[in-house]
Order: C-alpha cells, then structure tokens, then sequence
C-alpha cells in the first residue's frame, strides 16, 4: 500500500475543507502545510480533531485501500503530537505506512 | 439510522441468546467468535476473529459497515473468566484474560465509536460483572479486568457523548452458562445467597436490560454500571 505526499497532503486538504464548510469555519478551507490541527492556534476543538482523523482514515481505506490506525501516545502532547500541523499529519502517515510495508 | 447490532462471542451462552433475541425483534445482527458459529438466520452474519487482533476488529468493521450498514449498537460480551488462587495464578492467565476482556472491549469500543460518531451516534453496552464489586476471592484477576471495563465504560460516556453514543456496562450475577460451569457447586450457592435477590440470573434478566440501554428514551443514561441481582 502506498501514497504519495501530494496526494495525502490534498486529501487532507479536501477533508479539511469539507469539514470547515460544515462548521463555517474559512480558516479551514483554504489550508497548508504550516496549518495548526491542534493546540491554541487550531481552530478545531478535540471532536472536530477526532471526526478529521476518523475522515482520513476512512478516506485512505475506500480511496486508496490504505488501512492504518491514526493513534498516537502523543497524540495529546502541544509539543510532541503528530496532530500539530497539517505538515507533520502527513509526515506521520508517511511514516506509518512505510513502518507496515516494512 | 441502520438497526445493526453487532454482538461479540455470539457462538454460545448469554452472547448467543442475545443474538438470537435481538434478530427476534427484528435487528440485524453481526456476531463474532474465535471459532465458527451454527446460527442461520437470513438476518444473521457471522465473523471469526479475535477481538484481541487490532488489524482484525479494523478489518472486519470496515467490512460490516461497507456489506451491511453502519454499527448502531454494540454489545461487548465476549469474555474468559479464570478461577483460581491469587498466589497459583499463572502470568498466562492474567495475559489471556485482560487480552480478550480489556484489550479486546477496548479495540471494539474504539473502532465502533469512530463509525458511530459519522453516523449519528450509537450505543455501546459493554460486559461488567458482579465479581468486582464483592470482590470474589478466587477471581483476582477477572475482577480486575472487569474493574477496568469499568473505568473505561464510564470515561468513554464521557468521551463519547458529545458524539451521541452512549456507554453503559452490565453487571451479572452467576447464570447457567459455560463460564460458570467449573464453578463448584456450593461457591455458587454461596454467591447466591449473598445477593439480595436469591437466585440465579438468566438470560432474560440481561436481554431486559439490553433492550432498557437500547431503547430510543434512553438517551439520557450513560456511565453507568447496571448491577443485577440488587448488587451495588
């Protein structure tokens, strides 16, 4: 199983933005890498962090037939957490998916 | 919203006729056990796997929701109980069990909620029993991993409700099940007499409730641990 970083970084992108259309949030609808997912400077609260990471796992699995679990033990950690930005989102993914082909 | 239940150890005992009574109401049901399952019903589907095994619950969520329809309640029964001396209790034993009751109600827990959470909310009744709160000598380590169900039921009602799921656990006495089958004799009477109410449990005490945390008026009751027998 395999996907490229554009192509994560777009479906992440997508997913963002539908979730900023339904919670008529502009800050999401137009995101990039630099984007804050977690922490004070998001503008997501921890549910809407859960419903994004649920959505993305759904997406890889019906879109790419990527099955991974996005849970991490830093997953709450403002320093740590592969949830702080956009960027470091599909770094983690990037690196999930290399660590199950391995 | 779907009326899908999915049941875990379906293959016998209180799994098993829930199963039955839920597909009696109409419920589409989805079961699993370790070992293949003799049920046929049109409304019936039947999975084998560990519910210990992450990659498996994954795997064949996904597929309930994608065949069939999203999970809107699930039924954590699948347990193992183990009677022994605290001091003749092998590591094997308490591995085994916190692996199918803890590990095992927590993957299915967490992966149900995810579907429910897209799709409307759920109801989650998870398996407690009364060997935590009487704390049963004999049951160490059951009765921790039981205590633990129940801490995760009443943090995940908390977690969980404002995704409209709701988390509650029963708690059964002793019923003629194959659980309690190597149980002597008079430990059970024993255990009986204790409860307020002297008698054996049945698997209509527990379908009762099942079908209280299920109805549509109780969405207003989460976190809790329902007892039965009187025992608090």
């Amino acid at each position: 199983m395999s996907i490229d970083k554009t192509t994560l970084l777009q479906l992440i992108q997508t997913v963002l933005k539908e979730l900023g259309e339904d919670l008529e949030k502009n800050s999401l609808l137009d995101t990039n890498e630099m984007t804050p997912l977690f922490g004070s400077k998001s503008d997501l609260d921890s549910i809407n962090l859960v419903n994004l990471i649920t959505d993305i796992e759904e997406r890889l699995s019906d879109e790419h037939d990527i099955v991974i679990t996005l849970a991490s033990a830093s997953a709450m950690s403002s320093t740590r957490s592969p949830f702080l930005r956009v960027g470091s989102l599909v770094n983690y993914i990037l690196e999930l998916i290399k660590k199950d082909n391995e | 919203m779907s009326n899908l239940a999915f049941i875990t150890g379906t293959r016998k005992g209180i799994g098993r006729f829930i199963a039955e009574h839920l597909l009696s109401k109409g419920w589409i049901v989805a079961g699993c056990s370790r070992r293949n399952s003799d049920l046929r019903h049109q409304n019936y589907h039947h999975f084998n796997f560990d519910i210990s095994d992450e990659s498996a619950v994954i795997k064949t969520l996904k597929t309930v929701k994608k065949t069939l329809f999203p999970i809107k309640v699930l039924i954590n029964n699948a347990g193992i109980a183990s009677m022994n001396h605290l001091l003749l209790t092998p590591l094997e034993s308490y591995e085994t069990i916190f692996k199918t009751n803890v590990q095992g109600t927590f993957l299915m827990l967490r992966e149900t909620a995810k579907q429910m959470s897209r799709s409307g909310g759920g109801r989650i009744i998870n398996f407690t029993s009364i060997a935590n709160p009487l704390n049963l000598e004999g049951e160490a380590i059951y009765a921790a991993s039981k205590a633990a169900v129940e801490s995760l039921t009443k943090t995940a009602a908390k977690e969980l409700a404002p995704m409209d799921i709701t988390v509650n656990a029963i708690g059964p006495t002793p019923i003629e099940t194959d659980l309690i089958k190597l149980v002597p004799k008079e430990k059970i009477e024993s255990l009986v007499k204790n409860q307020p109410i002297q008698r054996l449990g049945t698997c209509d005490d527990i379908a009762n409730t099942i079908d209280f945390l299920m109805k549509p008026e109780s969405n207003f009751i989460t976190g809790q641990i329902l007892y039965l027998g009187g025992i608090n």
